[in-house]
């Protein structure tokens, strides 16, 4: 009796099999790698920002199968600048970023195409690609940041990386143009004790900001701006600082997120007592 | 041989019969059975209102439409309006079932219904035929209004599509087409239904009037306000070209004005018909205990004048488990605290002294770093002037509930008094700084602070006046235990008051009020004051600033609050009255989240005006993200007084973050993937 339920129950078993069955699902796995850095086009430099959902994003679609693609999860580039996807499928994609510089695809306002400075490539093997930007700000350390106190006090410059003229002569078109754009809203110190520091790894004890309304900061471009740290950090150790600033622009265009550009991190230690 | 030969057959009988096969089930109901008789269109009625996307007791903000009461928490989903521990208390940027399928099988079950009732029109009287094909529209407007609200422009599916056909998809249309519709279907859902309801459930020409009120103060809001934010938040789908999200900058305020005129006309209409009124059957003019019992009673008395429209429940067959999540702690059955409203949302109301900046007064100093703690004799005594709405929506420390006092303490406190401020620092910056890492909690050569981490033996117990008295209170905070009060305060709406109640899963059947006339007066007036603002006149020769006013002075008079002195003006400060009242009136109601989106005023560049008046955003948020503080006494053994500290969240730390792209939430990306028509949000 045993027998017969045993061979009921494999006679079932392979009645649900197909020839698959004895093969090896071996389709290769994504192995093909991008790498790409995203550089200022007047100085070559790369353009600083932060890993996160505020910095350059990475969009990449494969457009080999036809018209209608959707795009691949978007990733964000290092905070030196640069990026890199070591598992995708090979094929031919479209590359597009955007960050805190003129937008590289650029359409009016009622869709029509004004520039397309995207990149499609074919991506097979180690694939480099390098986007030539004009960002919108430079931020840089005019000397050493002090600490006293526990408190850091940070100097930085800000200057435009792209020229106003420049500037509206390639947003304008794109409707709905205001000279409200330009303004430089706010500078970030962000502080955190990761070296990944920036807007997402910033410490909300010690990070601090200074914002400007209307056009308030047009003077104060070029010139050296003080900022300080946020409450008391506690001695005896170290951490990393940024410093950003943007204007008040977003980009992609109707996403409302207006993108930091930074500088460099630096390590501050913060001196025991 | 032969052996084939009987095989073949009986082979051949097995192909044989002789009944006609082709006849329709008999097991299934069709059209005949539901759409000829009366009972037949309720049971389809009854399939179209148990898939309406109401947001009552079985819907939680972080989840979408998932028709249960699981967890049942109200205002939890970064409104400020109250806390919670769970992962559920986050902002409102998505959900996890998003609405979408579950809106084309609705507007299936509406067109279908438009689109086969008349061949049985001879079956009905007119006035039921025009009845239930209203009532179609006014599934149709409801649905379109609910996805219009998360996604902008929505495909406008207004015609049973049958499968397969080449036009099986249908792309999605602009956001002001999408508005157009909603108003559309209202209006039709209106000039069809019954004045009053044929059957408990069904909707009538005023509820549909109320929504349509609702949906139109949405609209208006989104064509005005999305100028108010970087970027306009418009744009066109990718495959269509159709500006699915935003308007363009040249009919942005045309559509405006329309809406809000549409708004105040609807909102007009039900009040002029005067068939509705607010709840005021226990209310009497001065005494704060009636009116305080007055509006706990109204969310339950299903002969309030004051419901246009209710979601009913009934024990044991159809039910809910709100009280079995979000009870004070004693009352834990299975869970509990689920709702902790927040001293930011306590400040809207009157009835507190206050520092400089409008914030509640604890200290005898001009802030709470400075002076001393104010003392009570009891913890209720703080709350003595309270509005009594407030006292109707919150339970205090030391109320009483279901007749029992709600013990609600933080912690000891047998330092000497009077006390100074437990913290330097109360500001944004340093709200994870807690009691339990101060220096009068952890050094224990001079401890003179108590804290509980948990309840029962996790309580630290003190001895006061030669008895042992625990740290914390019966119902928390606990300052490990999430179970606990987290605020020091517990949300009272919705619960069941009734002593002789026993709490559980699935036990409660308290009826939900979906729609009421208090929200039609605030609808009108938040209309006419924005028509004001725009230098419209009034669409039906009323007065819009007296309508406005008139609205506020009822509501506030019924809440026992202060009425204002003069009349609404034309201007913001004007608008935010409004505003305040409506963020008061209608909390915990699933209303606030609505009307802080479509204001636009929950990410950071215009969070100035999250609490409907103008309160400054660096108090308490940093960027992106915001927090909320809680009100915890403390007794002091020494004087056997409680004090109150006025501090960020304690237990269950929540951060909430918001930005811009959140206005609009994601098209499930399935339906963008598989689609050749349907856009993605362009801003994504």
């Amino acid at each position: 009796m045993k027998k017969i339920s045993f061979y009921i129950l494999s006679i079932t078993l392979f009645s649900f099999t197909s020839c698959s069955l004895f093969e090896l699902d071996n389709y290769p796995a994504p192995g093909e790698t991008l790498q790409g850095e995203v550089v200022d086009a007047e100085t070559g430099e790369l353009v600083p920002t932060d890993q996160g959902s505020e910095g350059i994003r990475v969009r990449l679609t494969e457009v080999s199968w036809g018209d209608n693609a959707t795009h691949n999860p978007d990733f964000f580039c290092m905070p030196d600048g640069t990026f890199q996807n070591t598992k995708l499928f090979k094929g031919k994609y479209n590359i597009r970023i955007d960050g805190p510089f003129i937008p590289l695809l650029r359409e009016d306002d009622r869709g029509v195409p004004l520039a397309d400075e995207t990149q499609t490539v074919d991506i097979h093997g180690v694939t480099k690609v390098r986007f030539e930007v004009q960002p919108f700000l430079k931020v840089e350390w005019v000397e050493a940041p002090e600490v006293i106190n526990g408190k850091i006090v940070a100097k930085v410059r800000v200057t435009r990386a792209v020229s106003e003229e420049d500037f509206q002569a390639k947003i304008e078109p794109m409707g709905g143009y205001s000279a409200s754009f330009l303004n430089v809203t706010d500078i970030q110190l962000f502080v955190s004790y990761s070296s990944s520091v920036g807007y997402r790894a910033r410490d909300e004890r010690w990070s601090n900001k200074i914002e400007y309304s209307g056009t308030a900061f047009n003077s104060l471009l070029g010139e050296t701006i003080t900022i300080e740290s946020n409450g008391t950090i506690p001695a005896g150790r170290a951490v990393f600082i940024r410093a950003a600033a943007r204007i008040n622009y977003d980009t992609p265009k109707g996403s409302g997120t207006r993108r930091w550009n930074y500088n460099e991190a630096t390590q501050v230690l913060i001196p025991g007592n | 041989m032969k052996r084939i030969y009987i095989l073949l057959l009986i082979g051949l009988f097995y192909f044989t019969g002789c009944a006609n096969l082709d006849i329709a089930p008999p097991n299934v109901v069709g059209d005949e059975t539901l759409m000829k008789s009366e009972s037949g269109m309720k049971v389809y009625m009854a399939r179209m209102y148990s898939r309406m996307p109401f947001e009552d007791f079985k819907y939680m903000a972080q989840w979408g439409m998932e028709y249960n009461s699981w967890l049942g928490a109200m205002g939890i989903e970064g409104t400020g309006e109250a806390l919670n521990r769970d992962g559920i208390c986050a902002a409102f940027t998505s959900e996890r079932t998003p609405y979408w399928t579950d809106a084309f099988v609705l507007l299936h079950d509406a067109n279908y219904l438009i689109e086969t009732l008349p061949k049985y029109q001879s079956s009905f009287p007119e006035i039921t035929y025009n009845h239930y094909i209203g009532e179609a529209y006014f599934v149709r407007a409801t649905v379109f209004y609910a996805m219009a609200r998360r996604f902008g422009g929505v495909p406008l599916v207004t015609k049973v599509i049958h499968y397969p056909s080449n036009d099986a998809e249908v792309p999605r249309a602009s956001e002001e087409d999408t508005w157009n519709q909603v108003l559309a279907d209202f209006d039709k859902a209106a000039s069809l239904l019954q004045p009053t309801s044929p059957e408990r459930g069904f909707s009538n020409k005023y509820v549909a009037l109320s929504f349509k009120s609702e949906a139109m103060l949405y609209a208006g809001s989104v064509a005005k306000y999305n100028e108010t934010v970087t970027g306009r938040l418009t744009g066109f789908g990718q495959k269509t070209g159709v500006r699915v999200i935003g308007f363009s900058e040249e009919t942005a305020q045309a559509a405006s004005r329309k809406y809000f005129k549409e708004a105040y006309l609807a909102a007009r209409e039900v009040i002029q018909s005067g068939l509705y009124s607010l709840y005021k059957k226990k209310w009497a003019a001065g005494d704060v205990d009636a009116q305080y019992q007055n509006m706990i009673d109204m969310f339950s008395d299903l002969t309030s004048p004051e419901n246009i429209y209710v979601r009913e429940y009934t024990y044991p067959t159809y039910t809910h488990g709100y009280d079995a999540y979000s009870a004070p702690y004693i009352f834990k059955a299975p869970l509990a605290s689920g709702t902790c409203p927040t001293l930011d949302f306590v400040e809207l109301f009157d009835g507190f002294d206050r520092y400089p900046d409008g914030t509640i007064k604890v200290t005898t100093g001009s802030s709470n770093t400075t002076g001393e703690y104010l003392m009570y004799d009891s913890p209720l005594d703080f709350f003595k002037d309270a509005e009594p709405r407030l006292r109707a929506y919150v339970i205090f420390p030391g109320d009483v509930f279901k007749a029992k006092n709600i013990e609600i303490r933080a912690g000891v406190f047998t330092g000497t008094t009077p006390v100074s401020p437990l913290f330097s620092d109360y500001s944004y910056a340093t709200a994870e700084t807690r009691y339990q890492s101060l220096p009068a909690y952890t050094t224990t050569a001079s401890k003179t602070l108590f804290l509980s981490p948990r309840e029962g033996n996790g309580q630290e117990i003190v001895s006061y006046n030669s008895n042992n008295i625990t740290a914390a209170g019966a119902n928390g905070p606990f300052y490990d235990n999430g179970e606990g009060c987290l605020t020091g305060l517990y949300g009272r709406k919705w619960l069941n008051p009734d002593p002789s109640f026993a709490a559980g899963e699935g036990k409660s059947a308290q009826p939900f009020v979906l729609m009421r006339y208090a929200e039609v007066l605030l609808n009108a007036a938040e209309a006419g004051v924005e028509l004001a603002l725009a230098g419209e006149a009034s669409p039906d020769g009323s007065d819009l600033l007296q309508t406005a006013t008139t609205a506020v002075n009822d509501i506030r008079e019924r809440a026992g609050a202060t009425l204002l002195t003069g009349s609404i003006t034309n201007d913001e400060a004007g608008r935010n009255i409004v505003r305040k009242e409506r963020r008061k009136e209608l909390a915990l109601e699933h209303k606030t989240k609505w009307d802080l989106r479509r204001w636009r005023v929950q990410h950071y560049e215009q969070r100035d005006g999250f609490w409907g008046e103008v309160r400054d955003k660096e108090i308490f948020s940093n960027n992106a993200r915001y927090r909320f503080r809680g009100l915890y006494p403390f007794l002091s053994t020494q004087t056997g007084k409680y004090f109150f500290d006025a501090r960020f969240q304690w237990v269950s730390l929540k951060t909430f973050e918001y930005n811009i792209v959140d206005y609009y939430f994601a098209i499930p990306g399935g339906e963008v993937t598989k689609s050749a028509v349907i856009d993605q949000q362009p801003n994504r």
